[in-house]
């Protein structure tokens, strides 16, 4: 477990904590996914999840949307604070909460709709758009907040799933972008697409950081370094290690992630 | 009976030729088994083959003879003798093609392989019987009765002394009619049922209410006409069709209907789960991830995008609605009329396919014949709807694979 | 299905973030609409078990009657002048006294009966005692005194069937009311049963006859069993699992293992799910014109219903041999070629012992399909009136015989309501046949369930 004071030294000022998990834990049926994980999410910043498969990176990601609310035998225990609102209070409205907290998907899902209709989507559920101009308005900026507008601007009307993948998780985060979230949540997003397109992504996720939060769960320590400010390190269902992502991956602290970034567990 | 001796004869003489070749096998061997290209077995089957296959076959071909009168019944004798010579001699030759070199069991494999190819090839078989019998006894009736007033006709007045009218359009209005019926009753009940199913209900729900569905299923067309003729019928007719004065039928189309409607659910709700379940899951969980209820979820995304496989199955519902008969014969009535009125009797095209087929009228009549036509008709029609709905279901699927 | 209105009571699109531990306005509606849609589903369900409760109740309670029947005890003085006139116990001879003179000795039996318990009811007519015992009556104890000629002189007691009508009485379906408008009864007759049953003479017992007898004319229902229709549904199940389980499992092989991806086998695959969706009764027209018409079999036939419900069977066996043969993994196959077993060796000594309990609940469920079909036996002549039993197998398979759901239609033609009480019998016997092959289905799918 890590100890508190590492949290201490980075001095941050509690207005700009975006989320507080505090002891944090899941369980699928009898078996422990998640145990005790305290943490805290900065408000524009990049945090990244890295650990190995089954670490339970995927699980807490899954857990501040309330995501695993669609897993029957999925138990979380503990709060997860968004701006001091526990976001498993009995009152919350997951439907309102995943307003805010956006998520991306590992493999690309766009709906069998068009373009145009895949991104007003999320407006169009939740209303944010009075009329037809308004909700292009919101399409346009999303598609260009996802750096899709130039690609696909003459042909909003086709199907979203005949675009490539690169294209097709673009298209799945300015959807989500379209929602205006104060969170978004991706899910190892880059781990169907090819190079050329991760970069395109990571590009994108560098811009994103400006406007809300992002937490990023990869499997990909150079993808971690590349594009977080924050990284923790989860290893058997623990939250190790949470730091500056320079400081994880130059000076960690624990053996375990030193054992993790030189590549001798994974 | 002689055949049936002379094929007893030819197991016999294949039971003696598999000994035969089995130990012959051996012997050529000698002391090493191993120096054989088959094992002793196979040897025994292939002599076996040998003797069986020439005396079935022209077994087969003396019983095809006789049936269809080309022969007399008393040319069995002439027939079973060749068939003991044409086993004798497939037991002799085979025999003879024992050898260390013999491959006996790629020959078994191959008749083997042929045997099962045959058997595949009794569906085509089946479908060509059904067009021949049907177009044939066709085509003897559109030569006693004129095609057009068979498929313009508006009235439908079979008579035994002959001069009948036998318009098929009351028949085909009287069979939409109780489909209509039945597909609103069954496909909005199924596919709600079978969304709940999918993706609302505990497993607990599901493990008691999907075997449930499934027993409605499994109960046999019989009793749901039963159950329109003593329960629904008279229901209807003294809480509605009475007190509301549109008639006081027992059997009317909304009994039929309604009762085909219930036998329907589980066929449309089995063929939705299915077609909603494989929407992919990735599918939903962005359409929630977004902040979509699961309703809008079901309804903006799973089913549109199942959209195409629940036309498919609505079509293959239709077309078990319209060539359903034990429903409509106990439940609908006979009364061959175009009516609005859902209460009313009316009749369909396979409830006078069974009254023309088992009444006491000549078989060579117009009234016997028309139920050619109609089964003919009909057949075409679920045909039609058949071959529409698994072309959409395919193109459907691949979609997701 | 995209029809979301577009308003918002707040300013957008830049919206303030609200409290999550309040719903606004819309999550509200959304939500109600949420429930809505979830009550939509309830109620689908619902309607689908009510119908499948009201169903089975409806069938039950209307059938369960005739597997009871009244039966009136009576002493019979077998009078040796009417029953053997010529007096020396000949059986050849005996044998052409005619049921109507044991109808004779019977109406004496039990008017004697009626005299000896001293009823007397107001306006009883002759004819109401003597129509209190069935028809059947009479060919019931000229059975029992044919088989056993000794009884001739003596008194015996016999339970013989009570009339219809006052079978109907004792079962609530035929009352005082019904029996005023009725010219078959008489309220006077079912005082005088209720005074018999009063005095023990009447008795109300399990059917075993209902099981056992052959079909009745429509004057006696109380008579009328589906001892015919079972065996003949029997042998026909027996024709379709002798033809349709070889058949249907080869062609699934070769299908799934051997076939190679051509023309001819898209076509025979086409062909197989086109004619697992033909109407039923087309299969009837096919039985009819070629086993009948061309063929020359005999109309009512076993045979002729077997055959035509073993091509009616086939594709459901084809289709659920075929996706038992595809969930073997190719892994097993694999294993067997890589020990130098042939492809054929590989598929009969791995892969159809793998798939066989896949193969046997499909089969039982295409048999338990082919057990309920009717349309296709009424073209092929089985809704004829069937009086005797057929033959042992294999010449029975040529002797006209009913079937269970052909009996039940036969039923339902029938003007006296009593045959829909034996109608409804008949479907719970067929249900129960149903049920046992489901379980045997559900059991063999749980024993030999694998996971690979």
């Amino acid at each position: 477990m890590y100890d508190t004071s590492h949290r201490v030294e980075n001095a941050v000022t509690p207005k700009d904590i975006k989320i507080q998990a505090r002891k944090v834990q899941v369980f699928y049926g009898d078996k422990q996914a998640l145990k005790d994980v305290d943490v805290d999410i900065l408000d524009k910043t990049v945090t990244a999840f890295i650990g190995p498969s089954g670490c339970g990176k995927s699980t807490f990601l899954r857990c501040i949307n309330r995501m695993n609310d669609t897993i029957p035998i999925a138990r979380v225990e503990g709060e997860i604070l968004l701006d001091g609102e526990d976001v498993y209070d009995r009152r919350v409205d997951p439907v309102q909460l995943r307003a805010k907290v956006g998520m991306v998907f590992q493999k690309p899902n766009p709906f069998p709709k068009s373009i145009y209709d895949n991104v007003a989507y999320g407006p169009r559920i939740h209303g944010l758009a009075r009329n037809r101009a308004e909700l292009d308005d919101v399409v346009e900026k999303a598609l260009r907040g996802a750096a899709l507008w130039n690609e696909v601007k003459d042909r909003l009307s086709e199907p979203g799933t005949g675009l490539s993948g690169g294209q097709q998780q673009r298209l799945c985060i300015a959807r989500a972008v379209a929602t205006s979230p104060e969170v978004l949540l991706m899910d190892e997003p880059c781990s169907a697409l090819d190079p050329i397109a991760t970069a395109q992504v990571e590009e994108l996720i560098e811009e994103l950081r400006t406007r809300f939060s992002v937490v990023i769960v990869t499997h990909s320590m150079q993808q971690a370094a590349r594009v977080s400010q924050k990284t923790a390190f989860f290893h058997l269902g623990n939250l190790v290690e949470y730091g500056d992502t320079d400081d994880i991956f130059t000076k960690p602290q624990d053996s375990r992630t030193e054992a993790y970034i030189s590549g001798r567990i994974g | 009976m002689p055949l049936s001796w002379a094929l007893f004869a030819s197991f016999l003489l294949a039971a003696a030729g598999y000994i035969v070749g089995r130990s012959r096998a051996f012997a050529t061997a000698g002391p090493d088994v191993r120096k054989l290209h088959s094992r002793p077995t196979y040897h025994g089957t292939s002599v076996a083959l040998a003797a069986l296959l020439p005396a079935l076959a022209v077994l087969g071909l003396a019983s095809v003879l006789r049936l269809t009168g080309v022969v007399t019944p008393e040319s069995g004798l002439v027939a079973g003798t060749i068939a003991l010579i044409a086993a004798v001699l497939g037991l002799g030759v085979g025999v003879m093609r024992i050898g260390q070199e013999y491959q006996a069991r790629n020959v078994v494999e191959r008749m083997v392989l042929g045997l099962l190819m045959l058997s595949s090839l009794i569906a085509i078989v089946t479908t060509a019987g059904i067009v021949l019998s049907l177009v044939f006894e066709t085509g003897h009736f559109f030569q006693l009765y004129d095609w057009k007033a068979f498929f313009f006709g508006t009235e439908w007045t079979p008579r035994f002394q002959g001069n009948s009218r036998l318009g098929i359009v009351p028949l085909l209005w009287g069979t939409m009619y109780v489909s209509a019926i039945a597909l609103l009753v069954a496909v909005p009940i199924g596919l709600f049922a079978a969304v709940y199913m999918s993706e609302y209900a505990s497993r607990r729900v599901r493990g008691f209410v999907k075997p449930a569905i499934e027993v409605l299923a499994g109960i046999p067309t019989i009793v749901y006409g039963l159950f329109a003729l003593i329960t629904v019928g008279p229901l209807l007719r003294d809480y509605f069709a009475q007190p509301l004065g549109l008639g006081n039928s027992g059997t009317s189309v909304l009994t039929a209907g309604l009762v085909m409607g219930i036998m329907l659910i589980p066929f449309v709700s089995s063929l939705s789960d299915d077609i909603i379940n494989a929407v992919p899951q990735s599918l939903r969980d962005g359409a929630l991830g977004l902040g979509s209820t699961p309703s809008e979820t079901v309804r903006q995304v799973v089913l549109p995008a199942a959209l195409p496989g629940i036309v498919g199955a609505v079509l293959l519902a239709a077309s078990r609605a319209i060539g359903e008969t034990m429903i409509v014969v106990l439940g609908a009535g006979a009364a061959a009329q175009m009516s609005l009125n859902p209460l009313e009797a009316m009749t369909t095209i396979t409830v006078k396919i069974v009254s023309q087929l088992t009444g006491d009228s000549d078989f060579n009549s117009p009234e016997t014949l028309v139920a050619f036509a109609l089964g003919l008709t009909l057949f075409v029609i679920t045909l039609a709807l058949n071959v529409v709905a698994l072309i959409i279901v395919r193109k459907y699927r691949e979609q997701y694979e | 299905m995209t029809d979301i209105p577009l308003s918002r009571p707040v300013d957008v699109p830049d919206r303030k973030p609200g409290s999550l531990l309040q719903q606004d306005a819309r999550t509200k509606a959304r939500n109600a609409a949420e429930k809505r849609f979830r009550l939509y589903g309830v109620i689908a369900i619902a309607i689908s078990m009510i119908a499948l409760v009201v169903l089975l109740t409806t069938i039950l309670s209307a059938g369960s009657g005739a597997f009871r029947q009244t039966y009136l005890n009576i002493p019979v003085t077998l009078d040796a002048a009417v029953l053997d006139p010529k007096g020396n116990r000949d059986p050849a001879e005996m044998a052409k006294v005619l049921t109507v003179s044991y109808g004779r000795v019977l109406d004496a039996a039990v008017e004697a009966t009626v005299a000896r318990h001293n009823i007397q009811i107001e306006g009883l007519s002759e004819d109401d005692i003597d129509n209190l015992i069935s028809k059947e009556a009479s060919a019931q104890v000229r059975d029992r005194v044919l088989a056993d000629p000794e009884l001739i002189g003596q008194t015996v007691e016999f339970d013989v069937l009570t009339g219809g009508r006052i079978d109907g009485f004792f079962k609530g379906r035929v009352t005082m009311e019904s029996a005023a408008r009725d010219s078959n009864t008489s309220p006077q007759q079912l005082q005088l049963a209720q005074e018999l049953a009063n005095r023990g003479e009447i008795v109300t017992r399990f059917n075993w006859n209902f099981l056992t007898n052959a079909d009745a004319s429509d004057q006696r229902p109380e008579a009328a069993g589906v001892g015919v229709a079972i065996l003949g549904s029997l042998y026909m199940m027996l024709v379709v699992l002798v033809l349709a389980v070889p058949i249907g499992v080869a062609a699934s092989i070769y299908l799934e293992e051997f076939a190679p991806q051509n023309r001819i086998t898209d076509i025979i695959e086409v062909n197989i799910s086109n004619l697992a969706a033909v109407p039923s009764i087309v299969f009837g027209i096919l039985g009819l014109a070629a086993f009948i018409n061309f063929a020359g079999l005999p109309q009512s036939a076993p045979i002729v219903g077997g055959l035509v419900l073993t091509l009616m069977t086939l594709p459901t066996i084809i289709i659920s041999t075929r996706a038992a043969l595809k969930a073997v993994p190719p892994s097993i196959r694999d294993a067997a070629l890589g020990v130098g077993a042939s492809k054929m060796q590989s598929v009969f000594h791995h892969v159809l012992p793998l798939a066989m309990p896949g193969i046997l609940t499909g089969t039982i469920i295409g048999l338990a399909q082919a057990l309920g079909e009717t349309a296709p036996l009424l073209l092929i002549g089985m809704v004829a009136f069937v009086r005797n039993f057929p033959d042992g197998l294999p010449g029975g398979l040529m002797d006209p015989a009913s079937a269970l759901p052909v009996q039940v239609y036969n039923w339902t033609q029938r003007s006296d309501p009593a045959f829909i009480e034996r109608a409804s019998g008949a479907i719970i016997v067929l249900l129960v046949f149903l049920l046992c092959m489901n379980v045997l289905a559900i059991w063999l799918r749980r024993k030999f369930e694998r996971r690979w």
